[in-house]
């Protein structure tokens, strides 16, 4: 008995033992409720939050709204009225940037009307000549970073002109700059307010949880009935899905900063908004831009997502050429989308550093050097682009705009590639396709489906009881039995059934490439290089060649979903090794262990704790990617999620379905977060 | 409140008529057309658009689901939806209708067609096509690892017909199976993969569409559809779709009385299936832009589209 | 306004507890602190009944080991924590009723804080870090810049002004918080272990540098430490806490000839004497009728330092104040007990 209250790997095999049999006594068709819960009046949840989100907009606190273009006094709310507000301040700012950028009449308009457009056609904003604008992104990148960023900025600029993709790259940059400050801003806000106010982090951080494992396209349709359809839509989506590590992230950093620094500030005077804004989150910077620089991958990774309701842009051209099955070109759009995010991210980093000197005394021209510059070629590049449509009227002015036809093209290639890869890979897969799908993937599901619901979540609270004692045991059990309670237990199995293959193949394959990689400091670089590369570049690009590879299947769904998944758990075992103190490696060496017992006796045990963090990681990854994987065809939420976008109540079911994803990935957060703390603490590296 | 938009609904549907009359000048607020991620949807959107600032309207394009679209039609984002599918889209359109905001604005001359289709060397493969019989005969070329030794028939998404293919197959005793694809997307790279190595497929696809252009392919015939032969409509279920479904158009209910002048042109807009067929190609097959294939388009067609103006 | 007579800071039963219900209980017993009742209920105490002065230009050391309650006594008189009971004066005024603004208002003009780890801004240069205290007061960033550029040179790190604190070395970084305490020309100054996380020989060094600019800038000073060598090195009085309480305050030189209890007498045994102890405190009484030695040494000379010759006289040798008038005697015998003897048989004048 003493054995086995201490071996927890022995209290498991009894769990897993009592488990199968439920399973096996718990008969489909006499098992009533302990197989599957029956039709109950929980069902009509999805319909309840839909009435309640419809009164919200179309009938709670009804005011009379004039429309002075009709002449007519309509019916509104106050939250419909407020919501089109913040839809109108953000959809102007976009429009401002991008018509900075591309031209164009609506930021004129915002202070005029279209009839005053209508008849001065003068009255717009003319587009930038791309050479001002890649000069632009030189001297920003020269000014904030030195020489090895005005190249990056500079050549990434021209790369998205020159292979004709500057209407949308700049469409993508300006609902990105306008989407990223926001979340910035709300992130730090809320972040800070979480620090100061325990009753307040206690409640955000529930919903933080949600909305960071909350498909997007479950929320898509409450964002377009509140907020309406457009870039401002796209926007407004992109935040409420950045936001939230960018609020973990500052909390954090707060939290980090001595208590020393803190009386430092205090004792130096600053009142309470200076403490804040001076002192600590200043002193947590370095956290704090770790979740700039997340969000600025998450705004870029949403961009073809917000696409669905109306953001222009990269996303959109990705979506469309992806659907004529432009692979080549798709593969170059989201070239650009990762270049943008690779720019940001350097500029905004190196914006954060940038150090003021106090001591030069410079005169006029030199310290405005930067500024005259632009303008200086501002002013050179437009005359040259104006002249050159002087001489050569009819011709393709290359210095000002180069069109999607117009610009160089490397798709051609891409296509031939994939070409050639499908016609000569495609007969060898074939037995390996047949293999995993009639061998593998087919029993799996089977084995999934016939899990009673009595005995899951008689599995899932034993295994909370293991894990973190009684507390877990009740959290883990009612995200499974809420998902139990709706109609979709079945579909929720398979989406457990792809999840559960995708997240152990990733995990295998990632943690094996991380310890590989791990081991020299170059290609530990390189792997970050790559991983950081795969999260902002679209994943919509990967499903057309594995259809074509694979077939309308569950393995093709697999793949895409291994592809993604597998940079966490790559990310987290490179980080969690090289993490590792080097007083004890060199105890290890001391002691005369060689590489290999070092690597599994010191090294592994040591970053455990955090390659799990990576494995949840990729446990959330996974569930994002099975529910984009819907695209392809699948029979699990997701299929039902894009199906709610049709449904009359769709707005409900979007939501309850999207929670039935978020709870299955907090079940298993919760699940590895509280085993990872304990281990941390038993380790002495929390 | 749905009783309300009804009434507003009825107004504005009143109102056309005396607009006709006063002939009141159309608002320069932009007219906003969706964008979904199809060809001839795109390229119609700039045709129409090109069509509204002929006669000096503002024009804006916005990106959009086209399942989501109807809502945001109805909330007044997005003014009209100029390809309502019958098969696919019927379902969230005629919710819109029921929930009111929305307007059925009529037909384009083009029908549409919707059914099982293979593409044309199928034909070799399988003797005796289009017919569905020969197609059952031949299943087991159909067949692919997840199908069980049955044929596969790659259907679209779920949501646009959901159960009325697993219905007719089951009636008429196939020996097939249904996979359901999750985006057209996925229905072409399959197309596309089987066409690279003569593979036999049969996917659901409709008409007008790319695939009239070129080596092409048929629908596969099944017994004639008569009305109620569904099994949602209490048949027995053994009938193909209807050979010529409706392609509607809709608008914002406020479109007559906002823009009347844009919104009698757009009553009037009526697209052959050849016009669709062109329009696409001009994009699929000699690879302009979308913009530029709605320019030629409106320059080769003048006297098409003058008529409706 | 302050008079010369009035203590620059002054505490009465100043009591610290820590504990969820340490208010209650204080408030049940009609404000009155009984520590077996507050131990009973598992609170802390911190500051167990503190009375002090500090005048202006004196440097008061609370010494004490850790866990001793020096650090949580500072804490409290520069009201970075709210004191549980007892009164605290600044200038007279009543630093526990003042409402926030007031407080930020004595803090910006009135006290500099040294840290024991610094507690530099890492994100900062060390210019930026000296102008802070200064542009939270809303002085412009030129004037503050002058300012700060006036305070490393005062600290001696001129050309390091763009430095970041993590490219300086601990007794730099030290400076700089040195700097940054002083940039507001404080009245009071708090130094919380400023030399504790630094090496021994950094630490000599900073301590010399401490005592420089004390010299030119005579503050009222608190300075708490762990260490007895410092204490006596740089006090003017040394206030020896333990458990919270204060067990000892006096002058350095009373508490190594005379410490009042068994755990003060603990740190005064290892003193060497001669090094810390002037002339003056142990010198016996003079009268005329003495034979003297044509030698005669200052009363503020180190007892070391003269200690040679004074044990070579055979004749008692004079200790003469700064206007050369003698004032007290010493001899060999004296100095032996000094040197060899034990402490409590020294005379003590004071």
């Amino acid at each position: 008995m003493q054995y086995f209250i201490k071996h927890k790997w022995a209290q498991f095999a009894v769990l897993l033992a009592v488990f199968y049999v439920l399973a096996t006594v718990i008969d489909p068709a006499t098992g009533g409720n302990w197989w599957r819960i029956q039709e109950t009046r929980f069902w009509l949840l999805p319909d309840v939050v839909n009435n309640a989100l419809r009164f919200l907009i179309d009938d709670f606190w009804v005011v009379d709204v004039y429309d002075s273009e009709l002449d007519i006094t309509e019916e509104s709310t106050v939250v419909k009225e407020f919501t089109r507000t913040v839809s109108g301040v953000v959809l102007f700012s976009i429009n401002l940037i991008r018509e900075l950028l591309l031209g164009g009449v609506k930021t004129v308009v915002a202070f005029t009307s279209w009839e005053f457009i209508s008849e001065h056609k003068w009255a717009r904003i003319p587009a930038l000549p791309w050479p001002a604008v890649a000069a632009g992104a030189f001297i920003v990148g020269h000014c904030l970073g030195g020489r090895n960023l005005s190249v990056l900025a500079g050549a990434s600029t021209i790369y998205i002109a020159v292979f004709g993709q500057w209407t949308p790259a700049m469409q993508t940059l300006s609902f990105v700059l306008v989407a990223v400050p926001i979340s910035c801003f709300l992130g730090l806000m809320l972040g800070a307010i979480a620090y100061k106010s325990k009753a307040f982090e206690t409640i955000l951080a529930p919903l933080l949880n949600v909305a960071q494992s909350m498909p997007h396209f479950a929320y898509l349709i409450p964002v377009v009935i509140f907020f309406g359809i457009g870039d401002h839509a796209g926007a407004i989506s992109t935040v409420i899905f950045a936001t939230p590590p960018m609020i973990r992230l500052t909390l954090l950093g707060l939290k980090k900063v001595p208590p020393e620094v803190l009386e430092a500030g205090t004792m130096s005077g600053c009142n309470s908004r200076q403490l804040m804004f001076r002192v600590l989150i200043p002193s947590a910077r370095h956290d704090i831009l770790i979740g700039v620089n997340q969000v600025i991958m998450q705004c870029l990774a949403m961009a073809v997502i917000a696409s669905f309701i109306g953001a222009k842009g990269l996303g959109y051209e990705l979506l469309v050429s992806l659907n004529m099955l432009k692979i080549g070109q798709a593969l170059e759009l989201g070239v650009s989308i990762v270049l943008i995010a690779v720019v940001l991210d350097r500029l905004s980093l190196a914006w954060a550093n940038k150090q003021a000197d106090y001591l030069a005394d410079l005169p006029f021209h030199l310290r405005h050097k930067h500024s005259l510059a632009f303008l200086g070629i501002l002013i050179f590049t437009s005359v040259i682009a104006y002249v050159a449509s002087m001489v050569f009227p009819d011709k393709v002015n290359y210095l000002y705009f180069i069109d999607e036809a117009q610009g160089f093209s490397t798709e051609k290639f891409w296509d031939v590639m994939v070409d050639w890869l499908i016609t000569n890979t495609y007969q060898g897969v074939q037995g390996f396709n047949f293999f995993m799908i009639t061998s593998v993937l087919m029993p799996m599901k089977e084995a999934f489906l016939s899990m009673p619901v009595a005995a899951t979540l008689f599995l899932v609270a034993g295994t909370g009881y293991i894990v973190g004692g009684l507390r877990s045991a009740v959290i883990v059990t009612a995200f499974i039995a809420f998902i139990a309670l709706t109609p979709w237990w079945d579909r929720a199995l398979i989406t457990a059934y792809m999840a559960t293959f995708a997240v152990v193949v990733s995990v295998i394959i990632g943690c094996s490439m991380g310890i590989l990689c791990s081991r020299s400091p170059r290609a530990t670089r390189v792997i970050l290089l790559v991983c950081d590369t795969f999260q902002t570049f679209p994943s919509f690009v990967y499903l057309i060649p594995v259809i074509m590879l694979f077939g309308v299947s569950d393995l093709s769904v697999l793949i895409a979903v291994i592809v993604y998944a597998t940079i966490p758990a790559t990310r987290y075992t490179v980080e969690g090794l090289t993490n590792v103190p080097q007083a004890l490696q060199d105890a290890g060496s001391m002691s005369g262990v060689n590489r290999l017992q070092r690597l599994l006796k010191i090294e592994l045990p040591l970053a455990f704790p955090h390659i799990m963090l990576g494995i949840n990681q990729t446990v959330i990854f996974a569930l994002f990617m099975i529910i984009i994987g819907a695209f392809i065809g699948t029979d699990d939420l997701g299929q039902l999620i894009m199906q709610s976008l049709s449904e009359a109540n769709g707005m409900g079911q979007g939501i309850i379905l999207g929670l039935c994803v978020a709870f299955i990935g907090l079940a298993v957060d919760h699940l590895i977060h509280t085993w990872a703390e304990q281990r941390k603490q038993v380790l002495g590296i929390a | 409140m749905k009783f309300l938009n009804k009434i507003a609904t009825a107004a504005a549907v009143g109102s056309l008529a005396l607009g006709a009359t006063i002939a009141q000048a159309d608002s320069k607020e932009p007219i906003v057309i969706p964008t979904h991620n199809w060809t001839s949807q795109i390229t119609m959107a700039y045709v129409i658009g090109g069509i509204f600032e002929s006669i000096g309207n503002n024009v804006s394009y916005v990106p959009a689901d086209s399942q989501a679209v109807y809502e945001s039609i109805r909330n007044g984002d997005v003014t009209i939806s100029h390809e309502v599918w019958q098969s696919t889209f019927s379902k969230s359109f005629n919710n819109a209708l029921d929930a009111g905001g929305i307007i059925d604005v009529g037909t384009h001359a083009s029908v549409t067609q919707e059914e099982w289709w293979y593409p044309a060397y199928v034909g070799e493969l399988c003797p005796g096509l289009p017919s569905w019989e020969a197609l059952n005969d031949c299943a087991d070329i159909f067949a692919t690892a997840g199908s069980g030794g049955k044929g596969r028939y790659l259907d679209g998404p779920m949501d646009w017909h959901g159960q009325e293919t697993l219905d007719r197959i089951e009636a008429l005793d196939m020996d097939f199976t249904a996979k359901f694809a999750g985006s057209s997307g996925a229905l072409w790279a399959e197309l596309e993969s089987a066409a690279k190595d003569n593979r036999a497929v049969v996917v659901f696809n409709w008409s007008p569409n790319f695939t009239d252009a070129g080596d092409g392919g048929s629908f596969v015939e099944f017994p004639e559809y008569t009305d109620g032969c569904k099994k949602a409509d209490g048949g027995d279920g053994k009938c193909g779709s209807p050979p010529a479904g409706w392609l509607k158009k809709a608008a914002h209910y406020q479109m007559p009385k906002k823009w009347p002048e844009a919104y009698k042109i757009f009553n009037n807009v009526s697209f052959t299936k050849g016009d669709i067929g062109n329009m696409a190609a001009l994009v699929d097959i000699d690879g302009m832009s979308h913009e530029a294939a709605a320019a030629k388009w409106l320059e080769d067609n003048e006297a098409t589209w003058k008529a409706w103006l | 306004m302050s008079t010369s007579t009035q203590p620059v800071i002054k505490c009465e039963s100043v009591y610290k507890i820590f504990g969820e219900n340490a208010a209650r209980i204080i408030e049940q017993s009609g404000g009155k602190v009984e520590t077996a009742a507050l131990l009973e209920a598992g609170c802390v105490i911190g500051v167990n009944n503190a009375s002090f002065e500090v005048h202006e230009g004196e440097l008061l050391v609370v010494m004490g080991l850790s866990g001793s309650g020096k650090s949580t006594l500072l804490r409290c008189i520069s009201r970075l924590i709210e004191t549980t009971a007892g009164n605290i004066h600044i200038d007279g005024d009543d630093l526990l009723a003042m409402n926030d603004k007031e407080l930020i208002d004595i803090r910006r003009n009135k006290m500099g804080m040294v840290f024991q780890n610094f507690a530099l801004l890492p994100h900062k240069t060390v210019l930026e870090n000296i102008a802070l205290p200064l542009q939270v007061k809303g002085m412009s960033t030129s004037d503050s810049m002058d300012r700060a550029l006036d305070m490393v040179n005062l600290v001696e790190l001129a050309g390091r002004e763009n430095y970041f604190p993590r490219q300086l070395s601990g007794g730099q970084q030290q400076r700089v918080g040195i700097a940054r305490s002083l940039a507001v020309e404080p009245d009071i100054w708090f130094l919380d272990e400023p030399f504790s996380a630094l090496d021994p020989l950094i630490r000599r060094e900073m301590q010399d540098e401490f005592l420089r600019i004390q010299s030119a800038l005579k503050k009222t000073i608190l300075f708490v430490t762990h260490d007895f060598d410092e204490a006596i090195r740089l006090a003017d009085r040394i206030a020896i806490m333990k458990d919270g309480v204060i067990e000892q305050i006096d002058t350095p030189a009373n508490i190594i000839l005379s410490p009042a209890t068994e755990y003060v007498a603990r740190f005064t045994r290892e003193v060497p004497r001669e090094r810390v102890l002037s002339c003056q405190t142990i010198m016996g009484k003079y009268d005329d009728s003495q034979d003297m030695s044509d030698l005669t040494v200052s009363q503020e000379a180190i007892i070391e330092s003269v200690a040679k010759p004074i044990l070579t006289q055979q004749k008692p040798v004079g200790v003469t104040d700064s206007e050369g008038e003698i004032v007290g005697v010493l001899n060999s015998k004296i100095m032996a007990n000094v040197l060899f003897g034990d402490a409590n048989s020294l005379p003590v004048n004071n």
